[in-house]
């Protein structure tokens, strides 16, 4: 149970506040309702590059990280397709410090040309390194314009194409800024040895007098049904063919999203689940195998994804995996469930041991509705049923919802 | 009106409380050490042996004794025991490093007991079933094979051969044949050689009080049970370095990896502190002189740290990135005049300063919650035999080094005939001489 105050300032910014005496450090958690699905298709990757350019300075402090560092702090950001996270962790006596960065960059960047210059060419290094200089490191770039025709899911938050990123220039980053980066459009949260009151004085005096700002009803095009199966075969100098199929499923507000992930984690989470059991253990099919949903705020993917034993053809993985996804339509364990529903709730306890997770999780579950939903997760995931699991699998698991990505290895 | 050009005023902290863990010996002499901290019905169990890679004869034979452990007992084959953990939604990680075998259980309390009770029997009475092991050999194979397609793994490996010499166990490493040649006679002599209770440390970390101390206690410190290594504590052989510049040829590699660097020496070395604040100023957080230079101003490379890595018997230092292949050799230069700078300049005492004020909140976040308390416990353990005068000096140092000290340790140290550069890529540089 995670306990917390939250209330809103006049310009919009909600703020949530957990008190955690065991810890000297606060956290520090700042969410931003914005992420790749709503960039321009011929300017990916900008959310991303956005993120970069948020350390580069801001209009009254040049510099992010030195200040921070110098009040014994340190942080980090990410992007989803779904969100824009930044995240501080300091000694609580310098919480102010956290308060005055955090509202100067949402103030105003300071717009630098050179910023942008140098984290142009840093984001490109990045995609080289994640995506282009580590084996199988491509699959995404690939997977999701296959499954998603239309929704903004069909580019990856690195973006589709590197060049998105050189041609973009410091009018579409001001442009960008004001119109997503606002109070009204963001969710903080402070965890550790603070009280309301401390928290609310420091928000109104540095958030308070940011004007909220205008910004638009996110309004992005629905996923058509797929009606059939679509397969992409490529050949990579890797090792090992891989094989991933990505089936649509339902959004992350659905009543259907537990079953959903839990049916991932019947697949794949753990020694004993069926798919490393079946089809690496027993048929030896696949060296490594795994389910998991992306999570994604809109209707995201089920994924499966394995590596091929050496003398196993796509055509019989293939077959394999269906077999697997077909056995969850016609019985499934209580047993089984409650296992899964098991490890769900202790992986859920375990996160709530960080301070710096219960601060983003609270942030993440306001952005959903309602922070408090985050101390309803485990008893949602407990009433998911046998016929559930049943029902879902039904729903999704066929081959006219299915992409495939056969990744091949040159020289086998 | 606000003015927000002037920093609102910060503290820096002048003492850090360390949490200490209530040590106890065991009936069967193996040390307990109690985190008791946090809100949340979990904890974690870390049995810690002195049985890592070090101590094998042959490649793999630490890592697939531990690592085999819970793929099957006289009672339970592989499946049931993976069945049972995962039940009780509790968590089994085994990690095996040059020093030492960790296995970490992590357990809803109210499970704690059973849990306990399956790990007990995995970790004394393994059966290795031949099948399992063949299986697990074959996976190996496979990962290994794909991790030697990464420059950044290439890299690595050859940079600890070098530091090390590739005979060394601190600069050994398995290869994808190795895995062919595992067999399950010299693991059952591993167990039977290093896991036992004279040989374990047991930290017992979150929410527990007397009730979880006596099952740990039961299932693990009654009475002795498995190994009995002698002479485990012995030092370790003089590193016989390699070639101090290496290229290994990746094709169509888009970037480069680069690693340079030195053995150094362990944490008790009276330089390792100060060694610390050095290492920061050079590459140990964001704002360091290399990320500066060749991340936020030049834009060669999405990151570029360097590190101190502790051994129990020795260290090493490394610079480590990925960079741009045209890069490269910019990216050498670069690195050189930041190593070098160290030694001819001494460093301002703002950045100094600002470089204190960031290792004390490291300290800090160090201490942050139940499991990251065990986990500074565990290489205090490792690494100073639970002196905690480590911390003290620690701080000490940071708060007090001047800027002469720290090119002093520079120079000591960081001499360029003495570092040693290895690099994977499509491209190699000129300018080197390989």
């Amino acid at each position: 149970m995670i306990e917390f105050d939250k209330f809103t300032l006049q310009n919009g910014l909600r703020v949530l506040v957990h008190h955690d005496s065991s810890t000297p450090i606060a956290s520090v958690n700042l969410l931003y309702n914005v992420g790749s699905r709503d960039e321009n298709p011929n300017r990916t990757g900008f959310a991303h590059l956005f993120e970069h350019l948020m350390f580069g300075g801001s209009v009254n402090i040049p510099s992010y990280d030195e200040p921070l560092e110098r009040a014994s702090g340190e942080n980090n950001a990410f992007t989803s397709n779904d969100i824009t996270n930044y995240y501080i962790t300091l000694p609580k006596d310098n919480l102010e410090t956290a308060f005055w960065l955090e509202s100067d960059r949402m103030l105003s960047l300071d717009f630098s040309q050179r910023s942008l210059d140098v984290q142009k060419s840093v984001v490109v290094e990045e995609f080289n390194q994640r995506y282009l200089n580590q084996p199988y490191g491509d699959v995404w770039l690939m997977l999701r314009p296959l499954a998603y025709k239309v929704h903004p899911y069909q580019w990856p938050t690195i973006g589709k194409d590197p060049r998105h990123i050189i041609d973009s220039n410091l009018d579409e980053v001001k442009d960008f800024f004001f119109s997503h980066y606002a109070p009204n459009n963001a969710i903080l949260c402070v965890s550790g040895n603070v009280t309301t009151y401390e928290v609310k004085t420091l928000a109104e005096k540095w958030f308070g007098p940011i004007p909220g700002r205008d910004v638009k009803t996110r309004s992005l095009p629905r996923e058509p049904k797929q009606s059939e199966q679509r397969v992409l075969e490529v050949s990579r100098r890797v090792p090992f063919n891989s094989i991933y199929m990505a089936f649509h499923m339902c959004n992350r507000m659905h009543p259907d999203y537990s079953s959903t992930d839990l049916i991932s984690d019947i697949l794949s989470n753990g020694k004993s689940s069926r798919l490393f059991q079946s089809l690496v253990k027993d048929k030896e099919l696949f060296s490594n195998i795994d389910a998991y949903i992306t999570g994604d705020m809109d209707e995201g993917l089920f994924v499966v994804a394995g590596r091929l034993n050496n003398n196993v053809q796509f055509d019989a993985a293939q077959d394999a995996i269906f077999q697997e996804l077909n056995g969850l339509k016609k019985a499934v364990e209580n047993n089984e469930i409650d296992k899964v529903k098991n490890r769900f709730e202790s992986t859920f306890t375990f996160g709530l041991t960080n301070a710096l997770e219960k601060a983003m999780n609270l942030c993440y579950f306001e952005l959903l509705g309602d922070a408090s939903m985050v101390n309803q997760v485990v008893k949602e995931y407990r009433r998911v049923t046998a016929e559930d699991v049943m029902r879902v699998s039904k729903q999704i698991f066929s081959p006219e919802n299915c992409s495939v990505l056969l990744y091949k290895a040159e020289n086998l | 009106m606000l003015n927000r050009s002037i920093p609102p005023p910060t503290v820096l902290t002048d003492s850090i409380k360390v949490p200490h863990a209530d040590l106890m010996y065991l009936p069967n002499g193996a040390k307990l050490l109690v985190v008791n901290e946090g809100e949340e019905d979990v904890c974690r169990v870390d049995l810690v042996f002195n049985a890592g890679s070090r101590y094998q004869q042959k490649n793999l034979q630490a890592r697939a004794a531990l690592t085999l452990l819970p793929e099957g007992t006289e009672n339970h084959t592989s499946k049931q025991i993976s069945e049972y953990f995962d039940f009780y939604g509790s968590f089994l990680n085994i990690s095996v490093d040059k020093d030492f075998a960790r296995i970490t259980l992590s357990s809803l309390i109210k499970h704690l007991g059973s849990t306990l009770e399956m790990l007990s029997e995995v970790v004394k009475h393994p059966i290795y079933p031949e099948r399992e092991l063949q299986q697990w050999c074959k996976r190996g194979k496979q990962e290994l094979m794909v991790e030697l397609e990464k420059t950044s793994t290439l890299a690595s490996q050859a940079f600890f051969r070098n530091v090390f010499g590739e005979q060394h166990p601190y600069g050994a490493f398995a290869i994808p044949d190795d895995y062919d040649n595992v067999q399950q006679q010299i693991i059952q002599d591993f167990h039977a050689s290093f896991i036992g209770s004279n040989n374990l440390s047991i930290i017992l970390s979150g929410k527990v009080g007397a009730a979880e101390i006596d099952l740990v206690v039961k299932h693990f410190g009654a009475s002795k049970w498995g190994a009995n290594p002698m002479e485990i504590l012995n030092g370790i052989d003089k590193a016989k370095p390699g070639l101090s510049k290496t290229f290994v040829e990746k094709p169509n590699a888009v970037q480069t990896a680069i690693r340079i660097g030195r053995e150094l020496f362990n944490r008790s070395h009276p330089d390792y502190p100060g060694m610390l604040v050095l290492n920061t100023i050079l590459g140990g957080y964001f704002g360091s002189r290399l990320m500066r230079n060749i991340r936020e101003e030049k834009g060669y490379t999405y990151g570029i740290n360097s590190f101190i890595a502790p051994f129990r018997d020795s260290g090493l230092f490394m610079i480590s990135t990925e960079v741009g292949s045209a890069y490269t050799e910019q990216t050498l230069k670069e690195i050189y005049f930041e190593v070098h700078r160290l030694t001819t300049e001494q460093v301002s005492n703002d950045e100094l300063l600002l470089v204190k004020s960031y290792l004390i909140g490291e300290i800090l976040r160090n201490f942050n919650g139940a499991f990251t308390i065990a986990d500074s416990i565990i290489s205090l353990l490792y690494y100073n035999e639970l002196e905690y005068s480590y911390y003290d000096n620690l701080l000490n140092t940071i708060k007090t080094i001047t800027p002469k000290k720290i090119a002093e340790i520079a120079n000591k140290w960081f001499q360029s005939n003495v570092l040693i550069e290895c690099i994977a890529g499509s491209v190699k540089p000129n300018k080197s001489e390989f």
